[in-house]
């Protein structure tokens, strides 16, 4: 109808957005993007309550072993609902027995002689792929399990994973942007994974539409110590090319290679690392973060498997520190600092503006870039 | 018993088929509107022509094909009925600017997503949470198929934005030609494992239920929206009474007696509005019509009693009821 439309009200949200804007630890969450809500191991017939994006969790399987999330907190009374029990596939809230199927549908309220017909607890929708259970926390309807982030090396015969997990006092914008800042790496983790020669190195950026990539390429210098030792190349000259991506704001991956060219062989060797940071926001300003340090090789070498293990907990327990003591002064120290960049800082603050640009979308702003035409 | 009505603009007007009006409502103060998932309802409150309340519940169609509604907007059809009152009242008076309440949206027709097949099947106006249901199978890329049955094309709302939405995987039967679609056919041919869900008049639905049945189908398998609740069109408006404060209250043909109670702040006890949860009955003193029970939380002798009804479904076809309240 052409009507004219200045009575119609202009979207109101709380906070405000500006174009140019970077994401930090008091951006709203990103929510319509599938979440690691936890290992598949640790999801089974006891019922088990996880904080994720703010929101309380109930995760528990189906006698037939799929994965269900309802929200932890019983339509009726907010009683927790991973604190009631399981009756074959039926979720019993342990306050008053009200009975959930595994879709949220109320199926029995015993203090009522009908079953009402409105009571749901929320369910979200999950997607279990080899270790990993994902979950989507956000609008529905969007959850197309087409968009789970591919980890495929995680489950992969010619693969071997170590791995370890950590809730961390800290947000995930910033533990993004210390995994695409590798200019860190021989000052916070010295002699493990960086060298002085690595963090000089030629770093190329590229955004492939939201996911950041950087990749470097050092050759004819000896790797660092969580590459020689599993390899066996400590001091030996090899060719070390790194990308590590900001997949989404659940995922960082890190893939190396590192090339001997000079192997017993005859021709050049590629041992490949495929390093997978998996991150999940608690609340704005704490995380639960699962890490794995993949290897195509030596896939039965248990003193490798434990290398790995122990080298990546003391680096990773290394950056939780450094952000768990830069939080601290975030939230703490009362007069304002706008932080220093550097070129290297290119890569974080092209995440930061991504997921900025994110949120704001996510509460119905647009920031894109207005064109001429635009009225 | 917390859940506030919401201000709302209507802010666009569509007219999709001869007899069908889709608005836009948007939030009077701009702000966000409550999340809701596909199959939800809100129900619409606004003045009927001789001023009293008009209450209808209309499904939420999420957006259009291409786009999501931003979250301030709520998106609605009204299909006129020519002996409803309530939706040619709305077609009448429905123009951008018109300020009217909605209450926070409910769901009881909601859409397993965890589905390995879904079956919807629409009929009519039944399209609109069918429609709502469609987009969110397709954007999610599960398996799905979708029966829109009308009388004729040109009669059928968000006919051509459902093709675009679900393509191949939309069949539409137009009854003028090819009489009611052979619903036990239809549910044959499903892959194993299909749970269906149909809107639409209440034959159809009842022919679904009962084709199911006839195959040997869970009851669980075919989801549906109740509608024992809904107007008939035959209402009668009367007073009521409250005895212990002597205030009279004029519920009209278009709202319920908990409506017009809670347009005049008569506090009253309530929850589901759909006479399950038991909380609304209030002690009938007199009434001078025979009672319409439309709940399900009172047992037949309670009924039958006549002393008792649930004020958020129920009414009576007279003009004077006492409650002792």
């Amino acid at each position: 109808m052409n009507q004219p439309i200045e009575f119609i009200p202009n979207l109101n949200l709380p906070g405000s957005f500006e174009p140019g804007g970077f994401a930090d630890h008091t951006t709203p969450l990103i929510r319509n993007c599938w979440y690691v809500a936890g290992l598949a191991s640790e999801i089974s017939r006891d019922i088990i309550s996880r904080r994720l994006l703010g929101v309380d969790v109930a995760l528990y399987r189906t006698l037939a072993g799929e994965p269900i999330a309802v929200r932890n907190r019983c339509p009726h009374r907010s009683f927790p609902l991973a604190k009631g029990r399981l009756e074959g596939d039926i979720l019993v809230c342990g306050y008053h027995g009200m009975q959930f199927d595994p879709s949220g549908r109320c199926v029995n309220m015993p203090s009522m002689l009908i079953t009402p017909s409105n009571g749901q607890v929320r369910s979200f929708p999950l997607a279990e792929r080899g270790p990993l259970v994902w979950i989507w926390m956000g609008d529905a309807d969007r959850a197309d399990e087409a968009l789970v982030p591919d980890t495929h090396w995680l489950h992969d015969a010619g693969w071997k994973s170590v791995n370890g997990q950590f809730h961390i006092k800290s947000d995930y914008v910033a533990m993004h942007e210390n995994l695409l800042d590798q200019t860190h790496f021989p000052f916070l983790h010295p002699g493990a994974i960086g060298t002085p020669e690595y963090a000089r190195s030629k770093l190329h950026v590229r955004q492939e539409g939201e996911v950041v990539v950087i990749d470097r390429a050092l050759k004819n210098s000896p790797p660092p110590g969580v590459y020689g030792v599993p390899t066996g190349l400590t001091g030996k000259p090899v060719d070390r090319y790194s990308e590590a991506r900001f997949v989404s704001p659940a995922l960082h991956t890190a893939y190396a290679r590192i090339v001997d060219p000079d192997h017993v062989s005859g021709t050049a060797h590629t041992y490949r690392f495929n390093i997978t940071h998996i991150f999940t926001p608690e609340t704005n300003g704490s995380i639960h973060y699962w890490w794995f340090n993949s290897r195509d090789f030596k896939l039965d070498d248990q003193e490798a498997d434990d290398y790995l293990h122990t080298a990546s907990a003391k680096a990773y327990l290394e950056d939780v520190d450094a952000l768990e003591w830069i939080m601290d002064v975030v939230k703490n120290d009362v007069e304002p600092q706008f932080d220093l960049n550097f070129a290297p800082d290119k890569p974080g603050l092209m995440m930061r503006r991504t997921l900025y640009d994110r949120a704001a979308a996510e509460a119905g702003v647009c920031l894109a870039p207005v064109t001429a035409e635009k009225v | 018993m917390a859940k506030r009505n919401i201000d709302v603009v209507v802010s666009s007007v569509r007219q999709l088929t001869s007899r069908v009006r889709e608005y836009q409502l948007t939030a009077a103060d701009g702000k966000a509107l409550p999340v809701y998932e596909p199959g939800a309802h809100i129900a619409v409150h606004t003045d009927s022509a001789d001023g009293s309340l008009l209450v209808r519940h209309y499904s939420l169609l999420g957006g259009t094909e291409n786009a999501d509604d931003p979250r301030h907007t709520y998106r609605i059809a009204v299909q006129r009925e020519d002996r409803a009152r309530g939706s040619a009242h709305i077609h009448a008076t429905f123009a951008p600017g018109i300020r009217l309440q909605v209450a926070p949206p409910g769901n009881n027709f909601p859409l397993d997503r965890r589905d390995t097949h879904s079956l919807l099947i629409a009929g009519g106006i039944g399209i609109t949470p069918i429609f709502s249901m469609a987009r969110s199978l397709a954007r999610r890329h599960r398996e799905f198929s979708v029966v829109y049955a009308g009388r004729a094309p040109e009669q059928m709302a968000l006919r051509e934005a459902l093709e675009h939405i679900a393509g191949t995987r939309v069949r539409f039967h137009y009854s003028d030609l090819a009489g009611s679609p052979n619903l036990q056919a239809l549910l044959r041919d499903q892959p194993a494992g299909t749970t269906a869900y149909v809107c639409g008049p209440a034959p159809m639905v009842h022919a679904t239920h009962e084709a199911a049945a006839a195959l040997g189908w869970a009851p669980q398998r075919v989801r549906s929206e109740l509608f024992t609740a809904g107007p008939t069109g035959d209402e009668v408006p009367f007073e009521v009474e409250l005895r212990q404060s002597g205030r009279v209250i004029q519920v009209g043909r278009d709202a319920s007696i908990l409506d017009a109670l809670t347009a005049a702040k008569v506090p009253v006890l309530w929850d589901c509005r759909r006479g399950e949860c038991g909380l609304c009955p209030l002690p009938v003193v007199s009434a001078d019509g025979p009672i319409d029970h439309r709940d399900r939380y009172l047992s037949d002798e309670e009924h039958a009693s006549g002393e008792t009804l649930c004020v958020c479904v129920s009414r009576i076809r007279g003009k004077r009821l006492v409650l002792d309240a």
